[in-house]
């Protein structure tokens, strides 16, 4: 982005009501221009939100971090430069570069940098937290030609390394992708010395740009793609299945085909980090069968599912997949080797992100492999994660039992040995908590989604809880499946959010949640925050038996009027209590 | 008008958002409220990514107009 561009971006206006996205950014040089970029690109990936960016005093990163009041800002970008960690690692400085004093600086630089680490775990346990460690080139201070690493400035490298390691393990901090900065703006690019001695701004405008760039996407932070649909044939593997036969079939360098066995590592890996993968290919369902039993396949057959094998249209293919992965277009990308495939799904299913595959193309191969990490990255690997598939699965043989058994529902419910564990806790770190809240549409109470801030600051407040349900039948783990937040007033209960996901249904896990928390905190209403959006019609559904009707806006609901109606439960019940209850 | 007068428009405009266009070929340090010493390392750095040129700061004194602005880029000669 280009400065001018950036500003007449912020020059544009912003409606009355657009609600505020506070950030402060944290730097120890004056911040100039990389505000300027940091509140473009913020508004742009925030179109609709009033952009307020706040900084702090030159050179004082620490304490700029120390006199910073969490509760007044919505995120955190900080920049760390090396002098920042010692003032002698800069040009501004001329505090000395003997060779007796790289030791010193080395040492005093491990000082700040343990000062400054701590600092961002406090704060990150109270806002999202997003770090640049220090991008500029080393000044020649030691003394070792350019070419040759001297052992001090290695220590340095190693001392920021080991504090970027240290605070990306909390849960809050998010930390600048150096390899990625590297590729955007190169080290060659990215001092300006004149601006560092005149203004005290040590970046060119490229390289200001590109930092706040990735400070404002990792504020962002989007969450992943959901699955990924891909083709067979010279996609999957090299060749032509019905030609070539199963043992034809090819993903080794010895028979070049190399680029198809680096796609399946892919596809193993992201199905690992529980992104779903279906297949979706014109070709002879029994070979194809035949196909997944070869015990070389990187990608293991049960990391798949579904498989539409046939004759028949892509697009009807993606179409029952995502009806069975109960997930939107919009969450999806499809992968083909052919580019009418690629048009014809792409036609159907305008929000489905088609990537075509690039045959025997490695550099092509390289930009497809980052972009899916691209669009599937994630922070962490949940328990839920490793189960999404697998109880996809398991929901699917559930569908086809529940109606197939002749009986009535009660009847199954009875010998589906269901079990559920609710958790009542105050703590924030149950990330998956929050994904479920920012996630779900279908059963969901009011549709608002809650950021790291608002989150953190809701289950500080006195009476706040946090309830999650974690659900297991013999047909298999659902893992973490509902979520219930609220406070207590007396006998009364505040529901600010509730969520289930949608692979719940039919369970009457619902409402067990709503008697677990009757019984639980001896309420004697509840009264539930309800705003209807167009997705939540299963939750709005829920309630007509006790309002006779869908309800409209806040209501309550007695405690006797809901065990009027509640329908027999069958579930056995485990809990795991956490807080006080009064 | 000629180009340069109205990239440099365009400049101005961008960092004094609150000058009416019309107002901008007038426009001098005393006049514009909003032209202080951050406001005038923005119109420098915007000048040298638009004119594609390197501006010494020491020259800042100078650039104290719309007017001498322009004739500094004129004189320039390696304005793109």
């Amino acid at each position: 982005m280009k400065l001018i561009d950036a500003l007449e971006l912020l020059k544009r206006p912003v409606p009355e009501r657009a609600p505020s996205l506070r950030a402060f950014l944290a730097c120890g040089f004056t911040p100039l221009h990389l505000q300027t970029f940091f509140a473009a690109h913020l508004r742009t990936l925030h179109p609709h939100s009033r952009v307020d960016i706040t900084t702090g005093l030159f050179g004082d990163l620490a304490g700029n971090l120390e006199r910073l009041s969490p509760s007044d800002l919505d995120a955190l970008a900080v920049v760390v430069e090396w002098q920042d960690l010692d003032p002698r690692l800069g040009i501004r400085s001329l505090g000395g570069w003997r060779s007796t004093d790289s030791s010193d600086i080395v040492k005093s630089a491990g000082k700040s940098a343990a000062r400054i680490g701590g600092i961002l775990k406090r704060l990150a346990s109270s806002l999202p937290v997003c770090v640049c460690f220090p991008t500029l080139p080393l000044p020649p201070l030691f003394i070792t030609r350019s070419e040759q690493s001297s052992v001090h400035e290695l220590q340095l490298r190693e001392m920021v390394a080991s504090l970027a390691s240290a605070t990306s393990g909390e849960r809050s901090v998010r930390i600048v992708n150096g390899q990625c900065l590297d590729e955007l703006s190169p080290l060659g690019g990215r001092f300006d010395m004149d601006s560092e001695v005149m203004a005290g701004f040590p970046y060119t405008l490229a390289h200001a740009s590109i930092v706040a760039e990735l400070l404002a996407a990792l504020i962002h932070n989007p969450g992943p793609k959901k699955g990924l649909i891909t083709d067979l044939d010279d996609t999957l593997w090299a060749g032509i299945l019905g030609e070539v036969g199963v043992d034809g079939l090819a993903w080794h360098m010895d028979q070049h085909a190399h680029v198809h066995g680096l796609y399946q590592q892919m596809l193993t890996s992201l199905a690992s980090a529980g992104i779903l993968i279906g297949v979706a290919s014109k070709n002879d369902p029994a070979l194809v069968e035949k196909a997944f039993a070869r015990g070389d396949l990187i990608l293991p057959r049960e990391s798949v599912f579904p498989f539409e094998v046939h004759w028949d249209r892509k697009s009807g293919s993606v179409q029952r997949i995502l009806e069975t992965w109960n997930v939107g277009p919009e969450s999806v990308v499809f992968v083909d080797d052919s580019p009418m495939e690629i048009a014809e799904v792409g036609a159907a299913f305008p929000g489905l992100e088609c990537l075509l595959f690039p045959g025997n193309d490695y550099r092509a191969l390289w930009k497809l492999l980052k972009r899916l990490r691209e669009l599937f990255g994630k922070s962490a690997v949940s328990e839920e994660d490793s189960l999404r598939l697998r109880s996809i699965r398991d929901a699917s043989a559930f569908r086809k039992h529940s109606g197939s058994t002749g009986g009535s529902l009660d009847d199954f419910l009875r010998d589906a040995e269901a079990r559920i564990l609710f958790t009542m806790d105050k703590q924030s770190g149950d990330a998956r908590a929050l994904e479920l809240i920012n996630k779900t549409n279908q059963f969901n109470l009011n549709g608002r989604r809650l950021n790291d801030s608002a989150w953190l600051g809701f289950l500080k407040k006195p009476g706040a809880f946090l309830v999650t349900a974690t659900y297991e039948d013999k047909f298999g783990p659902l893992g973490k499946i509902a979520v219930l937040m609220g406070r207590q007033e007396d006998r009364r209960l505040a529901i600010d959010a509730w969520v289930m996901s949608c692979r719940a249904f039919s369970r009457r896990i619902e409402y067990q949640c709503l008697k677990y928390l009757f019984e639980k905190f001896k309420a004697e209403a509840i009264v539930f925050d309800f705003e209807a959006t167009p997705r939540n019609g299963p939750l709005q559904e829920f309630f007509r038996p006790w309002l006779d009707g869908v309800p409209t806006g806040t209501f309550s609901l007695s405690r006797r009027s809901f065990f009027e109606k509640v329908p027999t439960l069958f579930h056995h019940i485990e809990e795991d209590v956490r807080v006080r209850i009064e | 008008m000629s180009e340069l007068n109205d990239r440099l428009i365009r400049c101005f405009s961008a960092v004094f958002p609150r000058l009416a266009i019309e107002d901008i070929p007038a426009a001098r340090l005393e006049s514009v409220e909003e032209w202080d010493s951050l406001a005038a390392l923005r119109l420098v750095a915007v000048l040298e990514e638009e004119f594609g040129l390197r501006i010494d700061l020491s020259d800042l004194q100078e650039l104290s107009s719309f007017k001498t602005i322009e004739r500094y880029l004129l004189k320039r000669g390696d304005v793109s």
